[in-house]
């Protein structure tokens, strides 16, 4: 479509205002990180070297001196996101397929394929805050409190409808010709399974670990009821600077990129899944 | 027999050989036997839960029980003795009604917000223009920052007097007061200190995080749209207004609805963002009903009053999902959904 001169420039004076505010307050987490405490604390300083000296001793506290307390929530985060990720990603790929594969019919609620999907999709839906009590309870009389394991299971839960979705999705999309040659040439079904479907389903699989990955990542309600100390997650261990010794901008900053940057750089990186999936999980939805 | 939905091929494992009857239970299974005992399970006994008055540490009709040597009865250890005190309770509490309708407010007015930004910035990322693809992986960031990150991030972009917005209302207060118009505005905003406008800022950073996602599943639905639609209309004499609201809007409403119920839906889920902002004060004005239940679970203690007031939640969630499907299929063409 011809567009006239004002036309184009309102469109990227638009889309360049927009870019500011998505990239301002990540600039300014950077900036802080960088600020003596009286620098951050007083008017806002906006360039380094020109309104302040920047400082690098909050990235060495962070990276050196206190290295054990950052390393340990870093990995919690890592183990308890990585674990949920897997598990939801293996069995929520085995639902999928069994549900674009096979027919099932539960005969108490007569139930096909699709209300089966339906109901795992709309699991996704009910507020985590309704199970804080049964896991409360449940999570204290079996020990699961304040164990990696506990949060994976957690997580696991939460991500699975979303993995089903969209892995049942893809496979639909998959030509069943592909593992009935490989069934011919003598392959068992959990073989064709994992050596033909999954490989061949790699970005579907892609997108589901990002989301779960992320979705793990991020959480935080859970992460600060099933945790008190050797399992706290970065999102509750930053949440947590807010009341010690008040609010150090500085050191909060530097924890909040750390945090951020591994996320960011592996989104950006799979761009294309996170856009599919996203629009899989909404079209479909 | 109902064919599975999607799949073009017929199925030729509807017979099934004795190894598929099995294999089609162990795929399944593990999901479904996760979601029973992880979600269902749960949902139920919270329910019970909720009928008693189970403290951090056991009933306290049950511990009165169990010192009159009776010991504990009822199904896992509830005791239903004080049944409908939560609910009853429920009515009076004036704290959870303020987070009722600090939740639907947040619910309502971001998703509308949400949604009309979303469509703009969609409209505008359809357009072509250099550096497209770059402006789409900006656009992904906010989605994927810890909300914990957003909260705080949000404190130094909205306090009163140390934020870069702060500086820019102080300037802009000072120039116009200075033009001859007679103007005094105020520029220190209350963003996060007062009731009404700490609401509003908790909205604006859940916008700042979630627009991107609407704006590209509105994307992806307009290129989708085949071109010689557009085409047709112009030939007829069309403008693009009337192109975007006889064309593209009715063809985006299904998607429209699905990615607003999605929206809500996570909405009414908010909590960390919240506690890191204004951790529900001043008062309880911003608190939302998921800290209110985490407050009343973890800091009170009081697991059966938290399960009752999670119920609160549920029905509102439903109530939510039920109008809103029920206006968006009234309000669209026959036979669209």
């Amino acid at each position: 479509m011809r567009r006239s001169v004002w036309q184009t420039i309102l469109l990227y004076a638009l889309i360049a205002f927009w870019c500011f505010i998505v990239l301002f307050p990540y600039y300014w987490l950077g900036t802080t990180s960088f600020k003596k405490p009286l620098d951050a604390l007083r008017f806002p300083k906006y360039i380094p070297y020109h309104d302040f000296q920047p400082t690098t001793e909050h990235w060495e506290y962070l990276l050196k001196v206190r290295w054990d307390v950052t390393w340990r929530h870093f990995r919690n985060s890592l183990i308890a996101a990585s674990g949920s990720t897997f598990l939801a990603v293996l069995v929520g790929a085995m639902a999928g397929y069994g549900l674009s594969r096979f027919q099932y019919y539960w005969r108490a609620l007569r139930w096909r394929n699709d209300n089966i999907a339906f109901w795992i999709i709309s699991q996704r839906f009910l507020p985590p805050a309704l199970f804080v009590v049964p896991f409360l309870i449940a999570y204290a009389d079996l020990g699961l409190i304040d164990k990696h394991v506990g949060l994976i299971i957690a997580y696991t839960m939460f991500n699975i409808p979303f993995a089903v979705w969209i892995m049942r999705d893809f496979f639909d999309g998959l030509p069943v010709e592909l593992e009935d040659s490989a069934r011919v040439d003598g392959a068992t079904r959990w073989g064709a399974f994992t050596r033909i479907v999954l490989p061949l389903s790699a970005p579907g699989v892609a997108s589901v670990a990002i989301f779960s990955f992320v979705f793990s990542w991020n959480e935080y309600l859970y992460a600060l009821m099933l945790t008190n100390f050797d399992a706290i997650t970065m999102p509750v261990y930053i949440a947590g600077q807010n009341t010690q010794r008040g609010v150090e901008w500085w050191y909060i900053s530097a924890l909040a990129i750390t945090a951020v940057l591994p996320v960011i750089l592996v989104g950006l990186l799979l761009e294309r899944f996170i856009t599919r999936g996203l629009v899989a999980g909404a079209l479909k939805g | 027999m109902q064919q599975a939905k999607t799949n073009p091929t017929p199925l030729m494992y509807e017979r099934g050989t004795r190894e598929d009857r099995i294999m089609k239970r162990v795929f399944l299974s593990p999901a479904v036997i996760i979601l029973l005992s992880l979600s269902i399970f749960p949902l139920f006994w919270s329910l019970g839960i909720s009928f008693t008055d189970i403290l951090r540490g056991g009933s306290t009709t049950a511990r009165e029980a169990a010192m009159t040597a009776e010991g504990p009865s009822g199904f896992l250890g509830m005791d239903f003795s004080v049944t409908l005190r939560n609910y009853e309770r429920l009515l009076e509490d004036e704290r959870l009604h303020s987070a009722a309708r600090n939740t639907l407010y947040y619910v309502f007015i971001g998703v509308t917000v949400q949604y009309i930004l979303g469509l703009a910035l969609a409209v505008v990322l359809n357009q072509n223009f250099i550096g497209r693809n770059v402006v789409r992986v900006i656009f992904l960031m906010p989605m994927m920052t810890v909300p914990v990150v957003v909260g705080y991030t949000g404190r130094m972009m909205f306090d009163s007097y140390r934020s870069p917005l702060a500086d820019f209302l102080r300037r802009f207060a000072e120039w116009a007061n200075g033009l001859p118009l007679g103007l005094h505005i105020n520029p220190t905003v209350p963003f996060l200190t007062d009731g009404s406008w700490a609401r509003a800022t908790i909205v604006a950073m859940d916008t700042w995080q979630w627009v991107p996602f609407v704006t590209l599943i509105l994307l992806a639905g307009m290129q989708a749209i085949p071109d010689d639609i557009y085409e047709a209309a112009r030939v007829d004499g069309a403008n693009s207004w009337q192109m975007f609201w006889r064309i593209t809007f009715p063809i985006l409403l299904p998607l429209s609805v699905t990615v607003i119920l999605i929206r809500g839906l996570e909405i009414f889920k908010i909590i960390d963002v919240i506690v890191v902002t204004t951790g529900g004060g001043p008062g309880s004005a911003t608190e939302s009903l998921t800290m209110y239940i985490y407050k009343t679970a973890l800091t009170f203690g009081n697991y059966g009053y938290a399960a009752a007031i999670s119920f609160v939640l549920l029905i509102l969630v439903i109530i939510f999902a039920t109008v809103f499907l029920t206006l968006a299929r009234r309000a669209a063409p026959r036979g669209m959904y």
